[in-house]
């Protein structure tokens, strides 16, 4: 939505470099999930380096939208639509690292199993990677664009994914009493998919925020509602 | 409920005073309503202040009307007491009931309802010639107060409700005027509370403070509110945040958009009225 212009040329620019730096940060965190997952599946420690070694920018961009946000609160007390988009911003901020965090962590457990020989069963994770980045890019475009509508969906979609993670942490666990020798490996790839579930949680606040943002609406904490009126 | 056209002076503020000001029964305690406002329109001369404003403003609590420079909200706010008759060719038309009862009634005495509906002004207007005592008591002294006893607690009383008390007590005798801005004010709040109303119309009374004393009234306000039906009129869109249970946005004359203050200020219904209040009006 394009809001008309302020009658302090100086707020609309800090509300956009707000903006600019939150599309910026999820930017990063994408890329590194991406990265991570690549670096899991193509057993490239490289990529899973190049997600650590990112995490450190993400986590700058975190407290510059903190740091920004409280200026324009400070400076300008913004209200109504205004005020929102700046409370979003900042917890989506920290939405965003934290899903950089999980795709850290990811990095790490690749770089671990990359480290013996290859498992099957990594075709496990990929259809929960596949759903989280969904819900993530998702989210993101629920903020963006202020889509309401978007924004329910994802957060309907968390339960799937819950879904996924546990059928996936099941049959690992069968594994695991199959093939005590790849106890480890089974291990890393279980504590991935648990990293990849909490991507989905963090989507759905970011979700929850985009809808927050856009028409004031608290949609927390009524998931099952929310995945009954979008199913 | 008091009946406004029954009432003197003697009966409502002597009488009272001296009978001891026991409380209302619980049946005679005021409505969730203090005004109900139908329809109002008011001209100056050829010139539509007030576009058919229908409002109703709850009981004991803060009621901010917002909007721009000639909006109408003061003269709203004036009609409230019928104090915007004292500009002339002055026309008005519709419905302002006080508790139930034709503000505008012919056989309503606009005096009374300014006894009842007292006003607190942009800038603080002690009488010049009157000490800081005399400027608490001058209404209930013009209304025929002479018990002095009475008076004096009335004094005290009213300076504690302002938060002025503790300040002045030693120099009541001294001019109202040798108070600071701020407490001037304060002294202007004490004077309308003095002789008991039972709103307080406040007509941007910060706007000439500095932020300590504006805090102080701020503080007052939420204060009063438990006592008294308060409608204030700012042009600070923070302090409407802070202080109000209810917002009224006017434009043009015409009420746009009227509602709780957590709603108007974090969801408004009405573009116009979030273009206001974000700053990107006109």
């Amino acid at each position: 939505m394009i809001a008309p212009k302020h009658i302090l040329g100086t707020f609309d620019e800090s509300l956009a470099a707000l903006r600019n730096n939150v599309l910026m940060m999820a930017g990063l965190t994408e890329r590194s999930l991406e990265r991570a997952i690549k670096g899991l599946f193509d057993r490239n420690d490289e990529l899973c380096a190049a997600t650590i070694a990112d995490d450190e920018e993400i986590d700058q961009l975190e407290k510059q939208i903190d740091k920004d946000g409280v200026d324009i609160l400070l400076r300008f007390q913004p209200v109504a639509s205004d005020l929102r988009r700046v409370v979003s911003a900042m917890k989506l901020s920290s939405n965003l690292e934290r899903i950089a965090d999980q795709a850290t962590t990811i990095a790490r457990r690749g770089r671990k199993l990359n480290r013996h020989p290859p498992l099957a069963e990594v075709e496990l994770i990929k259809p929960m990677y596949e759903h989280a980045m969904s819900m993530f890019k998702d989210s993101m475009d629920a903020f963006v664009r202020e889509d309401v509508k978007l924004g329910c969906e994802v957060v309907g979609r968390d339960e799937k994914l819950d879904d996924l993670n546990q059928d996936a942490s099941h049959k690992l666990v069968e594994r695991m009493a199959e093939d005590p020798d790849q106890l480890r490996g089974y291990l890393n790839l279980i504590f991935v998919g648990r990293c990849l579930e909490r991507v989905g949680d963090h989507a759905t606040n970011i979700a929850e925020d985009a809808v927050y943002a856009a028409n004031a609406e608290d949609i927390r904490h009524q998931s099952q509602t929310i995945a009954a009126t979008t199913s | 409920m008091e009946n406004l056209v029954m009432e003197t002076p003697e009966q409502t503020v002597l009488e009272r005073l001296e009978k001891g000001a026991a409380p209302p029964p619980e049946a005679e305690l005021p409505p969730a309503r203090t005004f109900e406002v139908k329809n109002m329109s008011i001209w100056y001369g050829e010139k539509r202040a007030i576009d058919k404003v229908t409002l109703d403003i709850a009981s004991k609590a803060v009621t901010a009307i917002i909007g721009p420079s000639g909006c109408g909200k003061s003269t709203f706010l004036r009609a409230l007491n019928r104090m915007h008759e004292l500009t002339p060719r002055t026309r008005m038309e519709g419905t302002v009931l006080l508790n139930g009862k034709d503000l505008y009634a012919s056989t309503i005495d606009p005096a009374i309802v300014r006894r009842r509906v007292g006003m607190v002004f942009q800038k603080s207007n002690p009488f010049p010639t009157m000490t800081v005592g005399e400027n608490v008591v001058i209404g209930l002294r013009l209304n025929g107060v002479r018990n002095q006893k009475l008076l004096n607690e009335r004094l005290e009383k009213s300076l504690r409700m302002a938060a002025l008390w503790d300040e002045v007590k030693d120099d009541l005798h001294k001019p109202g005027t040798s108070l600071s801005g701020g407490q001037q004010q304060r002294l202007c709040i004490a004077r309308a509370l003095a002789v008991e109303p039972e709103v307080i119309l406040m007509d941007e009374p910060c706007s000439a403070l500095d932020p300590i004393a504006t805090a102080k009234i701020e503080e007052l306000i939420y204060e009063l509110k438990s006592k008294y039906t308060i409608v204030t009129v700012t042009h600070n869109m923070q302090q409407a945040g802070r202080i109000s249970d209810y917002t009224a946005f006017f434009y043009l004359g015409r009420l746009i958009e009227f509602g709780p203050t957590t709603k108007i200020f974090t969801n408004p219904s009405e573009k116009q009225t979030e273009d206001y209040i974000t700053g990107r009006f006109g």
